[in-house]
C-alpha cells in the first residue's frame, strides 16, 4: 500500500479540517478513549485534578478567543466566570434545571461582557485592560453587596448538579459531564475560527484599520468577541460554583483572571490546543510542587516550608521564563516537536 | 524444607499481626495557609496544630494511638485546598481535617459533609457555626459575629457616663471584613450605642487618613476595627498621627503580637479581641506549651491551633471509648461535649446538635506596654436567633 507524500488538497473544505492526516484522526480518538476510561484507571485525586483541569480549559480557551486571537485584553475574566456562576447558581437555587441554569449563566456573563465591553471601540492595549480591571472591582463589589441575591460575604450553598434526574454527585459523574462541556467548548472556538467571524477577529487583532477598511464592523465584532467569550467564561463558573456546590466573591477575584491571562500566555495566545496546554500546565504546577516537596521533606524535614514560601516565586519566574524563551508558548514547542519527528531521521 | 515453610509461616503471621498495629495511627489531614496573603497567621496556627500533636503522641497517644498529622500548604485557594482535600478523604482516609482560611473552608463545607469528615478550622465566620448548612464544620473559637457582640456588652458594662456610647466602624471591603458588620450594628442599638459613622480602610491599605478625618469630627468612645494587622497598623498609626482619642477594638486577626511591631506607641490602649491565650498566660495548659516549644514565644494563633488539636484529640478519645472511630462518630461525639475545658487556653468549648457554636465566650485583651495583657472574659447568653448570623 502506498501512502500519500504530504498532504494536498483539492478543495477548501478539505484543507480547513481540523485533523487532516488518518493518523492524527486515530491519536486523537486514541486520546478520547484514554479520557473516557480516565475514571478508571486513575485514583480519585488525579481525578478531582482532571476536573479542575477541565474547568481550566473552558476559561483558559474563552479568554483566548478574546485575548490571543481578537486582541483585545481582558483582566475582568475572573469576575466574567463569577457572573455565570452567580447567574447559574441563582437559577439552579430556584429550581431552573442544571443545564438551563448554565446556560442562563453563561448569558447572564455574556451581557456583563458586551456592556463591559463597549469601551473597546474607544480603547486600545493597556486603557482596555484598565477598563477591563474596573469591570472586575466593579463586579466583585456587586457579588459582595447584592447580598439578596448573592448571599453576600456568605456565598451561596448549592447541590451537585442534576441532569434530567442523574445527579452528578461523584467526581466521576462530573468529569464526564466536564469533559463534555470542555469538549464542546474548544469545538466552539475552534469552528468560530474557522468561520468569516472568526478570520475578522484576527483582522482586527492584527491592525484594526486595514480590518475596517476591509469591511469589519469593528464595534460589532469587538462585542461579539467580548459576548461569546464572557458566556464561555461564564460557563466555566457555572460548573465550577456547581462542582464545589459553593460560591462566593472571594472564588472570582483578580487572581482568577491573572490566571486565565497566565495560562494562554503559557499555553500560546491565539491558539486553541495552547489554552489546552496552559491549563493544564498551570493547574499542576502546584500540584508538582507539592509533589516535589513532600518527596523532598521525607529526607530534609524543613524543606517543605522553604518550598512552600517559593511556590509564589516559581509561579512568577515560570511566567517570565515563558516570555523569554517561549513566548509563542506550549503551542509553538508542540509544533517544533510535531515537525521533528513528521521528518525523523530525515531531518533537513 | 519444613523448617524454611514454618518461618515463612511465622513471618507471614508476626507479619498479618503488625500490620494492623502499624496502622492504628489516626490520620489527620492540615489545610493550612502557609503560604499566600494569610501566612503570616497560618504558620503559627500550623506550627500549634504541629506542635499539639508531637505533644499528645509524645505522652501516650490518642487511647494509645498516634496521631500522624499530614500538613498541606494551600496558600489561600480554593482550587489547591480541594484537589488537596480530595487527596486526604481519598488517598489518604484521614479521620479528620485541621483547615484554616475562609476561602478553602468555604470550598468544602459540602464535601466534608458528604465524605463524613469533620473539619476544624480557624475561618470563624458565622454561618459556618449553623449545623443545619455546615453539619461537618467545626470550630474553637467564637464566630467573628460573636466576639465583636461581647465586646460591645464588656464596653457597654463598663459604661460610667451618663450619656450614650458612640460607636464608630472600620473594615475592608472584603467578604471578612463585612461578615460582622450586621450584627455589630444590630446589637450595639440593642445595648444603647449611638453609631456615629463607618468607613471602609482595605485590607492593603497604606494610608487611612481620609477615612480618620471623617470619624476624628464625630468623636467616637469606641472603635471597631476589622482587618489584619497590617492594615490595624496603619489605622492605629494614622490615627495617632491625627490625634484622635478613641478606645480601637479589634477582631481576631487585626491585633496580635506582630501588630506591636508594626504600630509600635500607636497600638497603645487598644483592645484585642483573642478566643486563646497569649504565650506565658497563667493557665494549666501553658505547661504544655512552654515544654513543647522550649520556652520559644510562639503567638496566641500558635496556642489557637494548639487548643484546636486539643478539642479534636479530646472527641477522638471519647470516641474511641465507645467504639471505633470514624469521622461520623467524631462528630457525634463532638456533639454531645459540653464545657470541655483545654486547660484554660481557650474559654469552655460545647457543641451541640445542629449548633456548632464552641461557647459565646471572648478573651479581651488590651496593649500594655507592647504586650497583650489579659484585660477580662466576656460570655454572653447562647442566644437561639444569633446562630448563623
Amino acid at each position: 500500500m502506498h501512502g500519500k507524500c504530504g498532504l494536498f488538497f483539492s478543495s477548501y473544505a478539505a484543507e480547513a479540517r481540523f485533523f487532516q492526516s488518518g493518523f492524527q484522526r486515530t491519536c486523537l480518538g486514541l486520546f478520547v478513549l484514554l479520557l473516557v476510561a480516565a475514571p478508571l484507571l486513575v485514583g480519585p485525586y488525579l481525578l478531582s485534578v482532571l476536573n479542575i483541569i477541565c474547568i481550566a480549559v473552558i476559561g483558559a480557551v474563552s479568554l483566548n478567543l478574546l485575548t490571543g486571537v481578537c486582541g483585545q485584553i481582558s483582566l475582568g475574566h475572573g469576575a466574567f466566570m463569577g457572573v455565570g456562576a452567580y447567574g447559574a447558581a441563582i437559577c439552579t437555587l430556584r429550581g431552573v434545571p442544571f443545564p438551563l441554569a448554565l446556560l442562563a449563566g453563561g448569558a447572564a456573563a455574556s451581557l456583563a461582557g458586551m456592556v463591559f465591553g463597549v469601551p473597546s471601540l474607544r480603547l486600545k492595549g493597556i486603557y482596555l485592560a484598565i477598563a477591563t480591571l474596573a469591570a472586575q472591582l466593579i463586579l466583585e463589589y456587586v457579588f459582595l453587596h447584592a447580598g439578596g441575591i448573592t448571599g453576600g460575604s456568605n456565598g451561596l450553598l448549592l447541590d451537585p448538579p442534576t441532569i434530567f434526574g442523574f445527579s452528578c454527585n461523584t467526581d466521576a459523574r462530573m468529569f464526564y459531564l466536564l469533559l463534555v462541556c470542555a469538549a464542546l467548548s474548544l469545538l466552539v472556538v475552534a469552528n468560530l475560527l474557522r468561520t468569516r467571524h472568526g478570520r475578522a477577529f484576527v483582522a482586527i487583532r492584527d491592525f484594526h484599520l486595514s480590518a475596517e477598511i476591509a469591511g469589519v464592523n469593528l464595534f460589532a465584532y469587538k462585542l461579539m468577541a467580548f459576548g461569546v467569550s464572557a458566556f464561555l467564561a461564564g460557563v466555566a463558573g457555572g460548573l465550577w460554583a456547581h462542582y464545589t456546590q459553593f460560591v462566593s466573591p472571594e472564588q472570582f477575584g483578580i487572581s482568577q483572571s491573572i490566571s486565565c491571562l497566565a495560562m494562554i500566555i503559557i499555553g500560546g495566545l491565539g491558539s486553541v490546543l495552547g489554552s489546552v496546554f496552559g491549563a493544564v500546565f498551570l493547574t499542576l504546577l502546584p500540584e508538582g510542587l507539592n509533589l516535589v516537596a513532600g518527596t523532598l521533606s521525607a529526607w530534609f524535614p524543613d524543606i517543605s516550608a522553604q518550598l512552600v514560601a517559593l511556590r509564589e516565586g516559581v509561579f512568577g519566574l515560570t511566567l517570565v521564563l515563558f516570555l523569554i524563551f517561549e513566548p509563542e508558548g506550549l503551542a509553538h514547542r508542540w509544533k517544533l516537536v510535531r515537525a521533528y519527528w513528521k521528518l525523523y531521521p530525515f531531518a533537513h | 524444607m519444613r523448617t524454611v515453610m514454618k518461618t515463612f509461616l511465622t513471618l507471614a503471621l508476626c507479619l498479618a499481626l503488625a500490620a494492623p498495629a502499624l496502622a492504628e495511627t489516626i490520620k489527620i489531614g492540615g489545610l493550612i495557609d502557609l503560604s499566600g496573603p494569610t501566612s503570616a497567621v497560618g504558620r503559627p496556627y500550623a506550627e500549634g496544630l504541629r506542635a499539639a500533636a508531637e505533644y499528645i503522641n509524645a505522652h501516650g497517644g490518642v487511647s494509645g494511638r498516634q496521631i500522624e498529622f499530614l500538613l498541606q500548604d494551600t496558600a489561600y485557594n480554593p482550587q489547591q485546598g480541594l484537589a488537596l482535600y480530595k487527596k486526604f478523604a481519598t488517598v489518604d482516609k484521614v479521620v479528620a481535617v485541621q483547615g484554616f482560611g475562609t476561602a478553602v473552608t468555604e470550598a468544602l463545607v459540602r464535601f466534608v459533609a458528604q465524605d463524613e469528615i469533620p473539619n476544624f478550622s480557624a475561618s470563624y465566620s458565622a454561618h459556618l457555626t449553623d449545623a443545619a448548612k455546615a453539619p461537618y464544620n467545626f470550630v474553637i473559637a467564637a464566630d467573628y459575629s460573636t466576639q465583636a457582640r461581647a465586646a460591645l456588652k464588656y464596653f457597654k458594662d463598663n459604661w460610667k457616663e451618663s450619656r450614650a456610647p458612640r460607636l464608630a466602624l472600620l473594615y475592608p471591603n472584603a467578604p471578612y471584613g463585612l461578615a460582622p458588620i450586621p450584627a455589630i450594628k444590630a446589637y450595639a442599638k440593642e445595648l444603647g450605642f449611638e453609631l456615629v459613622g463607618e468607613e471602609n480602610v482595605d485590607l492593603k491599605a497604606i494610608d487611612a487618613t481620609t477615612q480618620l478625618l471623617a470619624l476624628k469630627g464625630k468623636n467616637p468612645d469606641y472603635t471597631w476595627i476589622g482587618g489584619t494587622t497590617p492594615s490595624t497598623a496603619v489605622i492605629m498609626k494614622d490615627a495617632k498621627k491625627l490625634g484622635m482619642k478613641t478606645t480601637f477594638f479589634v477582631d481576631i486577626w487585626g491585633a496580635d503580637e506582630s501588630l506591636v511591631q508594626l504600630a509600635g506607641d500607636a497600638a497603645e490602649g487598644a483592645v484585642s479581641l483573642q478566643a486563646a491565650a497569649v504565650y506565658g498566660q497563667d493557665v494549666p495548659g501553658m505547661k504544655a506549651i512552654l515544654e513543647q516549644t522550649k520556652n520559644q514565644p510562639q503567638m496566641t494563633h500558635f496556642i489557637r491551633g494548639f487548643a484546636s488539636m486539643m478539642v479534636m484529640v479530646e472527641g477522638m478519645r471519647q470516641t474511641l471509648a465507645k467504639g471505633p472511630l470514624t469521622g461520623k462518630t467524631l462528630k457525634e461525639t463532638l456533639e454531645t461535649l459540653r464545657d470541655y475545658d483545654p486547660q484554660g487556653l481557650t474559654p469552655k468549648i460545647s457543641f451541640l446538635p445542629g449548633d456548632h457554636r464552641p461557647n459565646m465566650s471572648v478573651f479581651l485583651y488590651k496593649i500594655q506596654n507592647g504586650k497583650l495583657t489579659f484585660l477580662s472574659a466576656q460570655t454572653l447568653e447562647r442566644k437561639a436567633e444569633w446562630l448563623g448570623l
